[in-house]
């Protein structure tokens, strides 16, 4: 790809970027949320267009109009969030979009399923449906898929942000036996210590160009605190001070603000998901809780903002029971749910910032008055969140579309911030997020708890769980297995109750 | 309003669009079965417009195409499917062709009047209300609810004018003929009934209380994101109902309007299906209250225009509906093209 230009309104997304592929290798793309990574690659597997720029396939100059075309010229892209559909099976997810003739020849599919899944060690029952698989079970047959249309070009988008250690260790062992068997893969992602560990090259985009490509056997060769740095300096110009610890912060303990008492909840099958909860969170405290179970973090943080049910057991904001409050009550009495689902709960992306401002507090003054809207009030409100929070956006008008994963996410939390929250819930609140934004979201966090908020912190992410919280809770198996303070806490101690060894 | 660019048109330029290719490929299929199209469209224009009768006519039939569409607007914001509009229009009509000549003894004037709109929208909130708490409680398909709901009034309405709302005295099936002091009044120094103002105020109603107020921006934020709105707290099953209910009252009033104002009595067999043509005119119209209402004027132009012609020229009053169906093609690869060619 050479000289790629992509304009989106406000924004340049890709200017003048180059990127060179060979076969058997890895190819990492870093750069922080908005650099330009996933632009570049929506134009490779033809998402978008682009507005300037050649893409050289092989010695043959081609335009990639469509995915059908990208597919064609051997480009197949794994995205963050899959395109599989949740009915069909596996191999019929595989053979879709590319049946030919009238009858489904689905003998002959299974048969090449087969002999890929043994050459690649990727092992999935064909007969499967997809919303009954995992995860990673998921991902491995968007791989399967490409591999299915022989592709040569493999562009995973974020690969690892949903998985644990285990299957991203398997997902490395499947791409380094494809690298073997001469397929390229572009990895996308802006985890360093993964990028370092199995890339033969890296290419660092910043603010849509080119910032630097490094080669991998030169970062292997350093030991890995200066490689980071190496490549820190490069995304961010300068490198970043390390995550201070917090230090012990006033907690206003006494102030109980939430307390949750043998609180019970159905989860999505219909069984037990979370069983005889109970804990409290204080005012000016940060309560970090986290679980290897995605679903178990959600119910939690679904109860509390009152999206979930109970059904059994008691719920108490300050002193007052909300177990049977609705969702907007709780909102106006403080409580705050950032939700994991930004693009699907958080925020309706196809309306402007102002309207998603407003999401929740539509009813109140100064937004609207008898049930009329006040335009003017919306803006200068929707305009003042931007300034304070450096959203990056054309202006209170602009469609959240529009916005970067991480500008999405800083959007969403301050909204919640306003208006003096006296709970604030967050799910995974720095998921997919670039460094920078990363820190800014948990310096929020934190100069909330210090205003007199109780922050409750769900994040399956140890390195947020260790730099925020004041205390750790764990929940394993839909219960508590374990809190300690934030003085007491190791990695090790939280990983044993994570996976429920000990005690 | 304040800052006018390209971009508020391009709506409108892309529905006039269509409608241009629209009457351009309909030429050539007039050409293809002999018949002159110069003559045929001059003729559609003049006898739909050029006449102060057409031109009466034309808006007299556009006025419930105006109130249905109203509705519509309400639902569709809100991302529901209201494809029965014709059974709650026949509903309401035909309570009103039942009730108005004994209410037009009893009651005084304006009080009758008041009335009978209410029943009208009563019948049409009815008659969608079991579709409504369905697809709220149970999330069951109103696409199918609704339109089953429209054979049933469209049986229900006939039994009834054959039976028990028969005025006997008279040989064929309907109900006894308003006296025409009690119809709807004449807008002053028109030809042209009180309907108009009706359908012009509810239309732009609907569209301010869409655009403006709290409750519309609930239905919007439902369209667009029926996730967001649970998780924001929303009582979307509340919002389903009141969507509802609206476009269904409102094209139980059309049904109303058209007994009082026009036709001045219920009959077995009179379904005119303004239903069917005000969906895809909404659609054309793109949620829009204010381009509703020059395409329900064209609409009505083109089914009284052709009507007209078919007399003189022996094409078939049916070719005006292809004329329609081709404006909604061409207006749906007009949204092709604009996505495929113009990015946003």
């Amino acid at each position: 790809m050479i000289g790629i230009t992509k304009n989106f309104p406000g924004v340049v997304a890709s200017n003048n970027v180059n990127l060179d592929l060979h076969p058997a290798e890895i190819h990492t793309i870093l750069g922080e949320n908005g650099a330009g990574k996933t632009t570049l690659m929506k134009i490779l597997s033809g998402m978008h267009l682009p507005d300037a720029g050649t893409i050289i396939v092989r010695d043959q100059t081609v335009k990639i109009r469509s995915p059908q075309d990208s597919l064609r010229l051997g480009i197949g892209m794994v995205y963050q969030h899959f395109t599989l559909v949740p009915e069909l099976t596996v191999l019929e997810n595989l053979i879709l979009g590319f049946e030919s003739g009238f009858f489904l020849n689905l003998k002959k599919a299974e048969q090449k399923l087969k002999q890929i899944s043994a050459a690649y060690g990727l092992t999935i029952d064909p007969d499967r449906k997809i919303q009954d698989l995992s995860v990673s079970e998921c991902q491995r047959t968007e791989i399967l898929k490409i591999l299915f249309h022989e592709s040569d070009v493999l562009i995973l988008d974020e690969p690892t942000s949903m998985l644990s250690p285990a299957e991203t260790e398997d997902l490395f062992d499947t791409l380094r036996s494809l690298r073997k068997a001469g397929k390229s893969v572009v990895l996308i992602t802006h985890n360093l210590s993964e990028a370092i560990s199995i890339s033969d090259r890296i290419t660092i985009m910043r603010s849509g160009k080119n910032a630097a490509e490094l080669s991998g056997d030169m970062l292997m060769a350093m030991d890995e605190k200066t490689a980071t740095n190496r490549i820190l300096e490069v995304m961010f110009g300068a490198v970043p001070e390390p995550q201070p610890r917090v230090a012990a912060q006033h907690v206003f303990a006494d102030e109980t603000v939430l307390e949750l008492r043998q609180v019970e909840v159905l989860n999505s099958q219909g069984a037990a998901g979370l069983k005889r909860i109970s804990f409290s969170v204080a005012r000016g405290e940060i309560l970090g809780i986290t679980g290897v179970d995605s679903e178990d973090r959600r119910l939690l943080a679904e109860v509390i903002g009152g999206q979930k049910r109970t059904t059994a057991g008691q719920l108490l904001y300050r002193g007052r029971d909300i177990t049977l409050t609705d969702i907007s009550t709780r909102f106006e009495l403080g409580i705050r749910y950032v939700t994991e689902d930004r693009i699907n709960e958080g925020c309706v992306i196809d309306m402007a910032l102002s309207e998603n401002t407003i999401l929740q507090s539509y009813y109140r003054q100064p937004f609207s008055r008898f049930g009329i809207l006040n335009q003017a009030g919306i803006q200068s409100f929707t305009g003042d969140l931007i300034n304070r929070f450096g959203i990056r956006a054309a202006g209170p008008d602009a469609r959240v579309g529009t916005l970067s994963g991480g500008n999405i996410q800083k959007f969403i939390l301050a909204r919640s911030l306003s208006g003096e929250p006296g709970l604030i819930v967050c799910s995974n609140p720095t998921y997919g997020l670039d460094a920078t934004t990363v820190r800014l979201i948990r310096q929020f966090l934190r100069e909330e708890s210090r205003q007199g908020a109780a922050v409750l912190l769900i994040t399956p992410d140890m390195d947020e769980l260790f730099s925020c919280s004041n205390r750790i809770g764990v929940l394993f198996n839909g219960e508590i297995s374990g809190f300690m303070d934030h003085s007491v806490a190791t990695a090790e101690n939280v990983g044993k109750l994570m996976l429920g060894i000990g005690e | 309003m304040k800052n006018v660019d390209f971009a508020t048109f391009k709506p409108a330029a892309l529905s006039i669009v269509s409608i241009l290719f629209s009457l351009i490929t309909g030429g050539i299929i007039l050409l293809a079965i002999g018949k002159n199209p110069l003559i045929y469209f001059a003729l559609l224009f003049t006898r739909g417009m050029g006449s102060s009768l057409g031109l009466i006519e034309t808006i007299i039939k556009m006025i419930p195409l105006l109130i249905i569409s109203a509705g519509l607007l309400a639902c569709f914001s809100a991302g529901l499917w209201n494809i029965g509009s014709d059974g709650q229009f026949l509903i309401g009509a035909m309570l009103t062709g039942w009730a108005a000549p004994w209410l037009a003894d009893s009651l005084p004037y304006p009080a009758y009047l008041v009335t009978i709109a209410f029943l009208g929208i009563f019948g049409g909130m009815a008659w969608i209300l079991l579709p409504a708490v369905l697809k709220a409680r149970y999330d069951i398909n109103e696409i199918i609810t609704t339109l089953m709901m429209s054979w049933l009034a469209i049986n229900l309405v006939t039994w009834l004018v054959k039976g028990p709302i028969n005025d006997l005295s008279t040989v064929p099936a309907q109900t006894t003929v308003i006296p025409a002091v009690y119809r709807l009044p004449m807008i002053p120094f028109t030809r042209i009934h009180a309907g108009l103002i009706i359908g012009i105020a509810t239309l732009l109603g609907i569209h301010w209380v869409i655009r403006k107020t709290t409750l519309g921006y609930q239905f919007r934020v439902m369209r667009m994101n029926k996730k967001a709105a649970i998780h924001a707290g929303m009582c979307v099953p509340r919002l389903t109902v009141y969507g509802l209910l609206i476009s269904g009252g409102l094209a139980g009033l059309a049904g109303a309007g058209d007994v009082l104002a026009v036709k001045g009595l219920f009959q077995a067999g009179w379904s005119p299906q303004y239903g069917m043509t005000a969906i895809p005119l909404v659609f054309l119209a793109r949620l829009n209250g204010w381009a509703v209402i020059p395409l329900a004027f064209f609409f009505s132009f083109l089914a009284l225009g052709g009507e007209f012609v078919a007399r003189d020229l022996g094409v078939p009053v049916f070719f005006v509906h292809v004329l329609e169906g081709l404006t909604l093609l061409f207006f749906a690869a007009s949204e092709y093209f604009e996505k495929k060619w113009i990015p946003k």
